[in-house]
C-alpha cells in the first residue's frame, strides 16, 4: 500500500492540553493541513471524548486541572484502544519518559517544543500506526523508502547524508509550512547544541539537498523564507 | 587527638600529681607522728633519770642496749640547754654476729637516730644527759607505708588506663555508631538513621537531634525536589507558548526584512532562554544526584559519534579536527557523559577562530580536548564558576559549571590548561 501525502488524507487529532495558548497554537498548526483537530483542557473531558471517539493520534499533556495524563494513557490501553499517543510534558526526567513508554506511549516531547518538531512526531506515529507493513513514503516524484532508509526520484536513486534525509523527512512531514532555523538545527543536532544563533551550517546542508534532488530531476520544492527558516511546498 | 587520648592525658597527668602531693604529705605527717612517738619514748627514759636520780641520788649506769645508748658527762652548770636533735645512733654488731663482725671494719654500723639532750643536778654536779634512740625501725616504717604508697599510685595508674582504653571505648561505642549512621546517611534515599540502642542520656540526645534533623534535612530536600518540578513546569509552560506562538506568527505571510530579522533575534533569546532553564534545572539535578540510571559506556565510541554529529558545524568554521582515540570504558550515566562531552566540544569549537584546530586525545587516564584561540589564557579559578562567561560568548555561563558537576559526580577531575597556546581541558579519570 502506498501513501500519497500529496493527496489530502485527513487526520483526526485529539490535543489534550490545559495551556490554552499552546492548544490554540497546536490546533492552528494542525487544522491547516486538513485535519480535523479537538480540543479538551480537563481531565474529565479528555475522558469522556476518548471513551466515545477514536483518533488517528492524541497529544497528551500530563499534568491537567481534575486528574493525570497517565491515566487517561491507562484506560486506552485497558480498553485497547488503539489510537496513537504523543506526550508532550514539561517533565523531562527520565523516570516520568520510561514510565510513558511503558505504559504504551508511541512517543515523549519535552516542552518547549517546536510545532514542526511535533507534527514531525505525530506524522512518524501515524506513519506506524496506519500503514502496517508499508514502508513507502512516495510526495510526487519523490519515493522514500523508510526501512532502507533510501529516497528515489522517479526512478533513479538519490544518495543522501544520514542528516539530510531526515532533513527531507522533517521537510515532508511539515509541508506548506515555514520551518525556523532553530527548530531545523534542534530537531537534527538535539537540544545539546548550543550554537546560539551561528545556523550559517544549515544553509549547507539544505543547497547540498536541493542540488541533490534537482539534480535527480526532481522538482525544487524547498524555499527560504524571509532568512528566518525554509519552506517546503508543492508550489 | 582523639578525645579519649586527651582524657587519658589530662587524667594521668592531674593522678601523678595528686598522687606526688599526697605521697608528700602523707610522708611528712607519718614522719612526724613517728619522730613525736620517739620524742615521748626519750622523754620517757628521761624521766625514768630522774626518779631514779631523786631516789637514790646518783645517776643510774649507763647501758647501751640494743636500740638505745644513755651517756652522762659532767658540764659546767647551766651550760645545757635541753633540746631534741637529729643524729646519727652507733649500733653494735651483736657478739654473736661473727659474720658481720669479720666483714666489716669497726664496732658497729651507723645508723639514723633521734636524741634528746638534757640536763640533770645530782648532789652538787650538773651532769650532761645524752639519749640517742635508734630510728632505723621508724625509718623502715616510712620506707614500707611509702613503698605501699607507689604500689598503690602504680596499680591505681595502671586501672585507670585500662578503663579508659577498654570501658572508655565501650562507653563511646554508641556514639561511633551514630557516626557510621551519619556517614552513611544520604539524602536522596529512603533509609531512615536507625536508634541507637544506649543507656547514656548524652548519648540518647544525639542519636535524637541526628534523627531529627535528617528527618528535617530530606523533607526539605523532599520540598526542593518538588520546586524544582514545580519550577520547571511553571517555566518551561510559558516559553513553549511563546515558541509556539513564534511557529504559528512565522506562518503568516509577507515580512519585511526588518520583521524578519526581530523574528530571528526572539528566535535566539527564547532558546537561549530555554536552553538556560535547562541548564540550571540539569546542575540541580547532578547536584542533588537525581540522575541514577548508569550503564557501561565506551567513550572512544561516543566521542567518535560526536565527532560525526558536529562534523557540519567543524566544516564550517573550517576547523580541522584530530582525534587519537585508544578505548576507555567507564561506568556512568550515558546523559551526563553526553552532555559532559557535548559541552567541552561545544566550547572548543565557539571559542576557536575560523580555520583553527581542535585536538581530541583519549587514554586510559585521561582525556584531553585542546583547541586554539585567544592567544591568553582564561582564569583558571573563574571559568568553572556560574555564569562566568567570556566576552561575546553567546552561550548560557552554564556549560563548564556543569562539566565540572558531571566530573565531580563521576569521581573525576577537570582542569584547564593553557599550553603552546592551546586551551587544554583534562578530563582525569582518577585511579583505574
Amino acid at each position: 500500500m502506498f501513501v500519497h501525502l500529496s493527496k489530502k488524507i485527513e487526520l483526526k487529532i485529539l490535543i489534550i492540553e490545559d495551556e490554552e495558548g499552546l492548544r490554540e497554537s497546536i490546533e492552528e498548526y494542525f487544522t491547516e493541513a486538513g485535519n480535523v483537530c479537538e480540543t479538551v483542557s480537563t481531565y474529565q473531558d479528555a475522558l469522556s471524548k476518548i471513551n466515545l471517539y477514536r483518533y488517528d493520534c492524541i497529544l497528551l499533556d500530563i499534568t491537567l486541572p481534575g486528574g493525570n495524563g497517565m491515566d487517561i494513557l491507562k484506560t486506552l490501553k485497558k480498553n485497547n484502544h488503539p489510537d496513537g499517543v504523543l506526550i508532550i510534558s514539561a517533565k523531562n526526567s527520565l523516570d516520568d519518559r520510561l514510565d510513558g513508554l511503558n505504559l504504551g506511549a508511541d512517543d515523549y516531547l519535552v516542552k518547549p517544543f517546536h510545532l514542526s518538531e511535533l507534527k514531525a512526531r505525530v506524522s512518524a506515529i501515524i506513519r506506524r500506526k496506519t500503514f502496517n507493513g508499508s514502508n513507502l513514503l512516495i510526495f510526487n516524484e519523490i519515493t522514500i523508502d523508510l526501512l532502507a532508509k533510501e529516497v528515489k526520484v522517479g526512478q533513479s536513486p538519490v544518495k543522501l547524508t544520514r542528516k539530510e534525509y531526515a532533513l527531507l523527512l522533517y521537510f515532508i512531514a511539515n509541508k506548506g509550512k515555514v520551518v525556523s532555523k532553530n527548530a531545523i538545527a534542534e530537531h537534527l543536532w538535539g537540544d545539546g547544541i548550543d550554537m546560539a544563533n551561528n545556523f550559517d551550517f544549515i544553509y549547507s546542508h539544505i543547497k547540498n539537498i536541493r542540488k541533490k534532488l534537482i539534480e535527480a530531476g526532481c522538482g525544487d520544492y524547498i524555499q527560504a523564507a524571509y532568512g528566518m527558516g525554509y519552506k517546503f511546498t508543492e508550489q | 587527638m582523639k578525645l579519649v587520648t586527651r582524657y587519658n592525658r589530662v587524667n594521668l597527668v592531674t593522678t601523678i600529681i595528686v598522687m606526688l602531693i599526697t605521697g608528700v604529705v602523707y610522708y611528712q605527717a607519718i614522719s612526724w607522728i613517728l619522730t613525736y612517738q620517739k620524742d615521748k619514748d626519750l622523754k620517757d627514759e628521761e624521766q625514768e633519770i630522774f626518779e631514779y636520780a631523786d631516789l637514790n641520788h646518783h645517776l643510774p649506769q649507763t647501758f647501751v642496749t640494743r636500740d638505745e645508748s644513755i651517756t652522762f658527762s659532767e658540764a659546767p652548770p647551766g651550760s645545757v640547754e635541753r633540746r631534741f636533735i637529729d643524729t646519727t645512733y652507733l649500733k653494735k654488731w651483736d657478739k654473736d654476729d661473727t659474720k658481720k663482725r669479720r666483714h666489716h671494719k669497726g664496732p658497729g654500723r651507723y645508723e639514723p637516730g633521734r636524741g634528746l639532750m638534757s640536763s640533770i643536778t645530782v648532789g652538787d654536779k650538773y651532769y650532761r644527759i645524752y639519749i640517742v634512740e635508734s630510728r632505723v625501725e621508724t625509718e623502715d616504717l616510712i620506707q614500707l607505708i611509702f613503698m605501699i604508697t607507689v604500689g598503690v599510685v602504680l596499680l591505681l595508674l595502671l586501672v585507670l588506663f585500662a578503663a579508659n582504653r577498654f570501658i572508655l571505648g565501650r562507653l563511646w561505642l554508641p556514639f561511633h555508631n551514630i557516626m557510621k549512621e551519619l556517614r552513611l546517611f544520604s539524602i536522596a534515599d529512603n533509609k531512615e538513621i536507625p536508634k541507637v540502642e544506649t543507656n547514656i542520656d548524652e548519648f540518647k540526645e544525639l542519636n535524637n537531634v541526628v534523627v531529627d534533623m535528617a528527618s528535617k534535612a530530606k523533607h526539605d530536600y523532599k520540598d526542593l525536589k518538588t520546586f524544582t518540578e514545580n519550577a520547571s513546569h511553571e517555566l518551561l509552560t510559558p516559553i513553549a507558548v511563546i515558541n509556539s506562538k513564534l511557529d504559528t506568527l512565522i506562518q503568516t505571510e509577507n515580512f519585511s526584512e526588518r520583521q524578519s530579522k526581530l523574528l530571528n533575534d526572539l528566535y535566539g533569546a527564547v532558546s537561549r532562554l530555554n536552553r538556560l532553564n535547562q541548564s540550571l534545572l540539569l546542575l540541580v539535578k547532578i547536584e542533588n544526584h537525581l540522575l541514577h540510571e548508569q550503564r557501561q559506556i565506551n567513550l572512544r565510541q561516543m566521542i567518535e559519534e560526536m565527532i560525526v554529529q558536529f562534523d557540519e558545524i567543524f566544516q564550517d568554521k573550517k576547523l580541522s579536527v584530530k582525534s587519537f582515540l585508544k578505548d576507555k570504558e567507564i561506568y556512568a550515566s550515558p546523559y551526563l557523559a553526553e552532555i559532559l562531552l557535548s559541552n567541552l566540544v561545544s566550547n572548543a569549537i565557539r571559542h576557536n577562530y575560523n580555520g583553527g584546530e581542535i585536538v581530541i586525545a583519549l587514554s586510559g587516564r585521561e582525556l584531553v580536548i585542546e583547541n586554539t584561540g585567544e592567544d591568553e589564557a582564561l582564569n583558571n579559578e573563574k571559568i568553572f564558576t556560574r555564569f562566568h562567561k567570556a566576552s561575546g560568548s553567546e552561550g548560557s555561563g552554564l556549560g563548564l559549571t556543569i562539566s565540572k558537576e558531571i566530573c565531580a559526580s563521576f569521581g573525576f577531575s577537570l582542569d584547564y590548561d593553557f599550553r603552546n597556546g592551546l586551551h587544554t581541558f583534562v578530563v582525569g579519570f582518577g585511579k583505574p
